[in-house]
């Protein structure tokens, strides 16, 4: 089993890293277009759209790592007052009963909404923007399966007792 | 509205509350709360399961496919970099230096570099962290009183909320833009002028720079009579630099923020396009700051590395000056040689950027700042952006369930029309800033109330700004200040949290005072938008 937490948990990782390069491709392609822009006036679309498809990138596919280095904010006056035990069912009962469910739901609507998208292989809206549409789309998908996955991974840690660096007994939430 | 419908809205709100409070992650307790009571509610047939076919597009459409939220990254990269580039660290002890003869230099330096800094990150806890790491060692060693010193960082992190371009601005400026539509259409006003975030940068900007002038007063008023809470630098050999030189190393990161601020306020460029180039201008900085080589640094970079960075520098100051001089359109049929001349050299040093960019970003590389540079833009986005996901679906389930139409009561029933209004929703969220942080009020308690504040003759511009305000005088207050929760978790032992509660109370008097100037004459928030972008 620890082996099936750690392959969701590397490809988290993996993905999570992966996509915080989106931040320095999301700044090449707003420079270069400003630049195109403001000097050369002569606008890019799909350029711009590009900065767009960054942004939506970074977060989306970031969201499972966050959730797995246990870094999703939360208000953590009276958390922080309570037991580690208690603090500890509190975290099974964020994952079991708001994470998972949220993240399924997103994927059971996200689903048909993404499918729809690929039916057409839905385009830009404009003229000359990136066709990828139901790429883009697509990613809602992977933001649903990637953090429904890696609230399985995290519950089996904490209800197993197995060793895990970030969500210990609940101990060490939001530092930074 | 019946009162099925009040019990269910009411469920919601302390399900949603509740588990927020105790600790859930925000962006799962909004959204799973809402999902949570929306199928008790599909068991008594008040909700439709068919609502929630709505969900991604309305992720779509709200936090991916919008272009102003895309300078939310590109803000926070440009922070992340100024940060562990040590420019910001920079900015400081130089600031420092320079006004070590004025009374209480260091506090003032503080107020300064929170204001200038803060307009990049604009996250409150990441501001008071980094200052409080930065410069509370420094003023305590220094002789500062502990309170005197805590109390300035805390009311300095907390500043850059409200200066532009902080990124919760741009979060409120797209939320506002979207109720003040709605608002408008609701009272039949079918062409309202549009709110742009640009339009609440150019709001805050008095009253952020009053509040920062304010504080800067008040500390050198202290340093003048009570001299031994702020004791000056003593004198080292090595910090008698010549002034003229500690100017020209503040000139450049000051001048980036200033650039990408004005830009923006000058309506020539969009909040997302000068983040970008503010993003690369804070990549440059970098480079030719850690190519210049410091003592602690234990990696040596090639001298033609920064060379090429700082050639790069120019070429993009000398961009902007072509473009002003000469038509640099590359589709014009007839190009005459002064203007091919030009272009031609706008092609150089378009060449030249380029290059210096692919030096800038080799050197983060080499000094090993890359990886932790893009994860960190990476965490601090996704964080917002979960919430912002999380409550759209909580809001999405909350006005399925009829919950706009029982805010709309309730409000009537408040006295005193608009301003009662005004004033509840100010007390709510001022009390509201005790237990969440900037960005999920802004996604949460906006498009709830503010589709029905703004509905009255009440000045969109100005209610945001009364909201920033008051949220950042929240996050001073104790016992539940944000501001002093992080600034506890940084500080060492000997600061007592009793010196952080009262080292803050005349900053909170001083935010009071600013809160009601802006109430009492609302130009101070509007006067300015409407000269530079005709509002």
């Amino acid at each position: 089993m620890l082996k099936f937490i750690e392959t969701i948990e590397a490809f988290n990782r993996l993905l999570g890293r992966s996509a915080a390069w989106c931040a320095i491709g999301m700044m090449l392609c707003q420079v270069f277009s400003v630049v195109a822009r403001y000097v050369f006036s002569y606008g890019i679309i799909s350029v711009q759209e590009a900065v767009v498809y960054g942004h939506a990138f970074l977060f989306l596919l970031g969201a499972g790592f966050l959730l797995q280095t246990n870094e999703h904010v939360r208000v953590d006056i009276f958390y922080n007052m309570l037991s580690p035990r208690t603090r500890r069912w509190i975290d099974v009962v964020a994952l079991s009963c708001f994470v998972l469910p949220v993240a399924l739901v997103i994927l059971w609507v996200g689903l048909p909404y993404a499918a729809r998208s690929w039916a057409t292989l839905e385009g830009s809206r404009q003229a000359g923007g990136i066709p990828g549409i139901f790429i883009l789309k697509s990613a809602i998908v992977v933001f649903a399966v990637t953090v429904a996955l890696q609230a399985v991974a995290t519950l089996l840690r904490l209800l197993c007792r197995l060793p895990d660096a970030h969500w210990r007994s609940g101990t060490e939430a939001r530092t930074h | 509205m019946d009162s099925l419908q009040l019990t269910f809205v009411s469920i919601l709100f302390v399900v949603a509350f509740g588990s927020v409070l105790i600790g859930i992650p925000v962006a799962f307790a909004l959204s799973g709360a809402a999902l949570i009571v929306s199928v008790a509610a599909f068991a008594v047939g008040l909700f439709d399961v068919s609502y929630l076919a709505a969900i991604p597009s309305r992720i779509f459409g709200t936090a991916m496919f919008n272009e102003v939220l895309t300078a939310v990254p590109l803000f926070i990269l440009m922070g992340v970099v100024m940060e562990r580039s040590r420019v910001a660290e920079d900015l400081l002890v130089n600031m420092a230096k320079l006004s070590k003869r004025l009374p209480a230099g260091l506090g003032i330096s503080v107020t300064l570099v929170g204001a200038l800094l803060a307009a990049s990150t604009g996250i409150v806890g990441a501001t008071v962290v980094a200052m409080g790491l930065l410069s509370l060692p420094t003023m305590l060693k220094q002789g500062y009183r502990p309170s005197f010193a805590a109390g300035s960082i805390c009311a300095a992190g907390t500043l850059g909320q409200i200066i532009p371009p902080s990124i919760v601005l741009v979060f409120l400026g797209d939320q506002l833009s979207g109720a003040y539509m709605e608002a408008q259409r609701e009272i039949g006003n079918f062409s309202p002028d549009p709110v742009s975030v640009g339009d609440l940068f150019a709001g805050a900007l008095i009253p952020g720079i009053g509040l920062a002038f304010l504080y800067m007063l008040y500390q050198f008023v202290i340093g003048i009579l009570r001299p031994q809470d702020c004791p000056a630098l003593p004198s080292e050999p090595d910090d008698d630099l010549p002034v003229l030189s500690l100017l020209g190393s503040l000139f450049p990161p000051v001048f980036l923020i200033v650039a990408v601020l004005g830009s923006i306020l000058m309506g020539i460029a969009t909040p997302t396009e000068a983040a970008g180039v503010g993003a690369l201008g804070a990549f440059l900085l970098a480079g030719r700051r850690l190519a210049s080589g410091t003592e602690d640094d234990d990696f040596d970079v090639p001298v033609i590395w920064g060379r090429l960075v700082s050639l790069a520098i120019a070429a993009a100051l000398l961009l902007p000056v072509l473009r002003s001089s000469a038509d640099l359109r590359l589709t014009l049929d007839v190009i005459t040689i002064g203007n091919g001349i030009a272009i031609g050299l706008a092609m150089i040093a378009t060449l030249l950027l380029t290059v210096g960019t692919g030096a800038a970003i080799y050197i983060l590389a080499r000094c090993g700042h890359l990886p932790n540079v893009v994860t960190g833009t990476m965490r601090v986005s996704t964080l917002a952006f979960a919430i912002l996901i999380g409550a759209t679906i909580f809001s999405l389930i909350f006005r399925s369930l009829g919950g706009d139409e029982v805010v709309t009561h309730v409000m009537e029933k408040i006295p005193g029309g608009a301003t009662g209004a005004l004033l509840a929703v100010s007390l709510l969220v001022f009390v509201l800033g005790f237990f969440l942080d900037f960005i999920e009020i802004v996604f949460i308690i906006m498009p709830i109330v503010a589709p029905v504040i703004l509905q009255s003759d009440i000045d969109p511009i100005w209610f945001g700004i009364l909201i920033a305000m008051n949220l950042q005088t929240s996050f001073l207050t104790p016992p539940f200040g944000f501001a002093l929760f992080y600034l506890r978790g940084v500080a060492p032992p000997e600061v007592r949290t009793i010196d952080i509660y009262r080292g803050v109370i005349p900053f909170i008097g001083i935010q009071v005072f600013a809160l009601a100037m802006v109430f009492l004459f609302p130009a101070l928030a509007t006067w300015l938008p409407s000269v530079l972008l005709g509002r």
